[in-house]
């Protein structure tokens, strides 16, 4: 072919393929700051588990508006001083429209100031410290404060099962104490007698004192927050010592693993959480089962959060498109949206109001045990 | 009885206390040196006592690997860390301690994963009654029996055997032990491996014990077994056997009655300072 | 422009508390693994006054004053133990700190600190700040280096006891090298306690006292600037090397041990070295 036939050719091919061809479009950046290195490494895992799954969802069924999804991540090692310059810069070098974080609480409270500062919409998917959503209204949260799942707790014993000697073990965090001030101050309003108190550190998985001390109290409940890593162990121990009180514990035991450490000692153990292992709603059960395809290990809470946080960002994001953050964090305000975690809905301060599931072991796995659904009491502060 | 229950569940946990410290002590009185790093060996230990168990079912042979393994690995560690560092301050080996401590609990996070591992099959769980009222499980007492039997295994090793003497001899003056004919660097090696395999019973016990081993789990030993045997008086062994019972019974009082003042290692560290303020070379220091 | 900023903040901060200890640790020889609490000290103090409504630039005064007064204290405690046992002591003091201020309501117990106010100016006007802190605590160690004070600190680190013959009033110079020192770093966490704007007792603890006293011995022991550098490089580390995510911690604790494997009398010393080859 001559020269001018190949030109013609080549340029009318570029035409055709530039007017049938789909936009190549810049990626919707959301940041996503969660501990991959330290101490909590394991959680943030999961968490990170769950947001990719979200996101890998969202773009497989066409994206926001055929727009793909995708986590700017960054590792924060669960600290504050790390997650705060993370957070600067997602927030002016990379220019994300807004932030999820999979992180713990101090780290996501550092966090929130710097994206409420930069006007960029925040949700914290499992952090529980109270002043988060206090940054602005910018930032929100899609799981449960420390107070309300605490209130929710005094229900569950006082009323629901009906126990009425508690002994309470609080974790010396701020998970541990904002659940036991819930606990403690609807305590009396559900006819419960708390018998003694007890405290422990973060650090420690020997619980031999409190254990004797425990089994002098003779109580009929215990209420005790904590993470896998020290329920575990502690439940072990206690029913080692012929402790036979029930034991009531928070979404920070919720994971396999937690079943794993205690054993046989965890059947009958129960929680305070988000996710329903049993739901046969389809939201849920895609889930769980796309996250342990993906994770290679049973779905927990925390991947859980990771996954609805992803969710409710997208379905603001379709709502108010991806561009402009003010617009985004009104869509946001306004979502209702059921996700793995339960229905989601916002109130003025961008606190998510949701009903707690209640699990229990049973037969070496988490099972529904009941729901609690009582808008008053668990209805969260609204500044 | 509470308070005797408590004595007794601090008594083990001092136990547990002295397995780690002993090792640290033994490493300080021959060279003068903060091993940070003695708590890796520790989690080292817990790993492999749990996954030899899982595999081949016998506790027994996990703990004798575990310990012979990581008894080596502690020889490496003086070899090639510690060894070239002598002629320098102090200030040195303890930061360089540090940083293989803090490399060490990332490599277990990239090797064995950031969840934590258990044994399929605990053993030694049930439980006997020692006193009235008061049960352990096999396992607790399996720590103190191993805690008395090492230390008098030792304490008659330093005493009676020409190892031992040799041992003591080296601690005391390096060069008049050397010019006596005497390898220094065997009884390097021999001291390393000895602190280092105890530091591993004392790590598969606890993986026992907790049924959990996780990647941070030497960082509390890493602070706490120093803060004993400076308590202890520096490179006594007995000293740092006193110190670590008497902590874990000061340890077990203190978090239930003021637990609600200071948190656990607070408790311990105020225990310490009064300790040395009282008695600034420790409590069995030898003068 | 707002990422670099924060960056070099975070350096002017780190490096100011380094120095702190420097002079403590380095002039002065006498060992702490305890200055995060000096640092807290300093964070909540500043922080529970801005928040009542104190300018930072005054309530930064306060801060290291606090500071500086339970560094004479702790001082106190240099005079009974020394080297490894002080090591563990100052240890014990970053601990009971942190042990201390989790139960205090009024000090936000667990929950800690949040929404300290931002500093007037913003950020660029929180850098100039703790710009100026940091010079002037140059300006403050080459004064102290260069002055009787200083000749004192050396003698004392490098033999207490013969210092004491020579007739040195050990005491009365380990004190000084205490307050100043913490004085220093109570400053240094007030500036802090602005730039994140939340704090909590797990904020300063052992994990931050080793750090810093890391950045004195990688900088070489003494050495104002082999201090400054390590302290503006080892702190902003983990962010810059966000890219081999994973491996962060690991390359942390390999280059601990590497320094002090290899050039034990740190940055200063590697380039006092390479100096003295190049004037040969």
């Amino acid at each position: 072919m001559s020269f001018k036939l190949h030109a013609i050719t080549l340029a009318a091919g570029f035409a055709l393929s530039a007017l049938t061809a789909p936009v190549l479009a810049e990626p919707i950046k959301i940041g996503f700051n969660v501990p991959l290195t330290g101490f909590a490494a394991a959680d943030g895992n999961s968490a990170l588990m769950g947001a990719q799954l979200a996101v890998d969802q969202v773009n497989g069924a066409g994206g926001i508006n055929g727009d793909m999804l995708e986590l700017v991540v960054y590792d924060d090692q669960a600290s504050p001083k790390e997650a705060a310059p993370l957070a600067v810069k997602l927030t002016t070098q990379d220019e994300v429209v807004a932030g999820i974080s999979g992180s713990y609480s101090g780290s996501t409270r550092a966090a929130a100031t710097i994206f409420q500062e930069n006007s960029t919409p925040y949700i914290s998917a499992y952090a529980i410290h109270p002043d988060i959503t206090r940054a602005g209204d910018y930032v929100f949260r899609t799981s449960f404060m420390g107070e309300v799942q605490g209130r929710a707790g005094a229900k569950l014993i006082g009323e629901m099962l009906g126990l009425k000697r508690v002994v309470v073990i609080t974790l010396n965090n701020d998970f541990g104490t904002s659940l036991a001030a819930g606990f403690k101050e609807k305590a009396a309003d559900f006819g419960i007698e708390i018998v003694a108190e007890y405290e422990y550190s973060i650090k420690d998985r020997e619980f031999g004192p409190i254990v004797s001390s425990i089994k002098a109290d003779a109580p009929d409940a215990i209420y005790a927050s904590g993470y896998f890593f020290t329920a575990g162990p502690l439940v072990r121990q206690l029913r080692a010592a012929g402790v036979t009180a029930t034991v009531v514990g928070q979404e920070g035991y919720d994971g396999q693993k937690f079943i794993e450490i205690a054993g046989p000692d965890a059947e009958g153990v129960i929680i305070t959480t988000s996710l329903d292992r049993d739901s046969t709603d389809p939201v849920v059960t895609s889930f769980m089962a796309g996250f342990a395809a993906k994770a290679g290990y049973p779905a927990d809470m925390v991947g859980a959060s990771g996954h609805t946080a992803v969710l409710v960002m997208a379905e603001a994001m379709r709502q108010a498109g991806a561009t402009d953050k003010a617009a985004l964090r009104d869509a946001l305000a306004a979502t209702t949206l059921d996700a793995a975690t339960g229905h989601i809905s916002f109130n003025g301060l961008g606190e998510v109001r949701k009903d707690v599931q209640v699990q229990i072991v049973k037969d070496g796995g988490w099972h529904h045990y009941t729901v609690i659904s009582d808008p008053v009491l668990l209805a969260p502060p609204e500044q | 009885m509470l308070i005797l229950d408590l004595t007794v569940q601090g008594l083990v946990q001092g136990a547990i206390y002295a397995l780690i410290a002993l090792g640290l002590t033994l490493v300080y009185g021959l060279l003068r040196i903060l091993h940070v790093a003695h708590a890796a060996l520790f989690t080292l230990g817990a790993y492999l006592g749990v996954i030899i168990t899982n595999q081949t079912g016998s506790f027994a042979l996990a703990l004798v690997v575990a310990m012979v393994v990581v008894g080596v690995v502690g020889i490496g560690i003086y070899r090639f860390a510690y060894k070239p560092m002598l002629s320098q301050p102090p200030l040195v080996a303890l930061i360089a301690s540090i940083g293989l401590f803090i490399a060490s609990e990332e490599i277990y996070r990239l090797v064995f994963g950031a969840y934590s591992i258990s044994f399929t099959d605990p053993p030694l769980q049930t439980q006997v009654e020692i006193l009235p009222g008061i049960s352990l499980s096999y396992a607790r007492l399996m720590v103190v029996g191993i805690a008395l039997v090492f230390l008098s295994v030792l304490g008659w090793l330093s005493a009676s055997t020409r190892t031992g003497i040799a041992w003591r001899a080296t601690v005391t003056d390096p060069d008049m032990a050397r010019s006596c004919g005497i390898n220094i660097e065997n009884v390097r090696y021999l001291n390393f491996f000895i602190g280092s395999a105890l530091a591993a019973a004392a790590g598969v016990m606890v993986a026992l014990l907790n049924n959990q081993v996780e990647p941070t789990m030497g960082a509390v030993p890493s602070y706490k077994a120093l803060a004993i045997i400076v308590m202890g008086g520096l490179g006594s062994v007995r000293g740092t056997l006193a110190a670590s019972l008497a902590l874990g019974v000061i340890e077990a009082f203190g978090t239930i009655y003021i637990g609600h003042l200071l948190d656990r290692d607070a408790i311990a560290f105020a225990f310490l300072i009064l300790v040395l303020m009282i008695r600034p070379q420790g409590l069995l220091a030898k003068g | 422009m707002a990422y670099e900023i924060t960056l070099l903040t975070t350096m002017a901060i780190a490096i100011l508390f380094a120095l702190s200890l420097n002079v403590i640790t380095g002039f002065c020889g006498q060992v702490s693994l305890g200055h995060a609490a000096f640092f807290g000290i300093g964070a909540y103090t500043a922080a529970l006054l801005t928040k009542a409504g104190v300018p930072l630039a005054i309530a930064l005064l306060p801060a290291g004053a606090m500071a500086g007064a339970i560094g004479f204290v702790v001082g106190m405690a240099s005079l009974r133990v020394r080297h490894d046992f002080l090591a563990i002591t100052t240890m014990g003091v970053t601990f009971l700190f942190v042990g201390f201020v989790r139960k205090q309501q009024a000090l936000g117990g667990e929950v800690g600190i949040s929404g300290i106010p931002q500093v007037a100016f913003g950020r660029p006007g929180l850098l100039a700040l703790a710009l100026v802190c940091v010079v002037l605590f140059v300006l403050v160690a080459l004064h102290i280096r260069r002055s009787w004070m200083g000749f004192a600190f050396d003698s004392i680190a490098d033999d207490e006891d013969t210092a004491r013959i020579l007739g040195i009033d050990v005491i009365r110079f380990k004190l000084w090298a205490f307050v100043i020192g913490t004085a220093g770093a109570g400053v240094a966490g007030g500036l802090y306690a602005h730039h994140i704007r939340f704090i909590g007792p797990d904020s300063f603890g052992f994990v931050e006292s080793v750090t810093v006293l890391a950045m004195v011995i990688i900088g070489g022991i003494g050495s104002i600037w082999g201090v400054a550098l390590a302290a503006a490089f080892l702190s902003v580390m983990p962010l810059w090397f966000q890219f081999i995510d994973d491996y962060k911690l690991l390359l942390y604790g390999a280059l601990l041990f590497t320094t002090m494997r290899f050039a034990p009398d740190g940055i200063a010393g590697l380039a006092g070295r390479i100096a003295a080859r190049f004037a040969r």
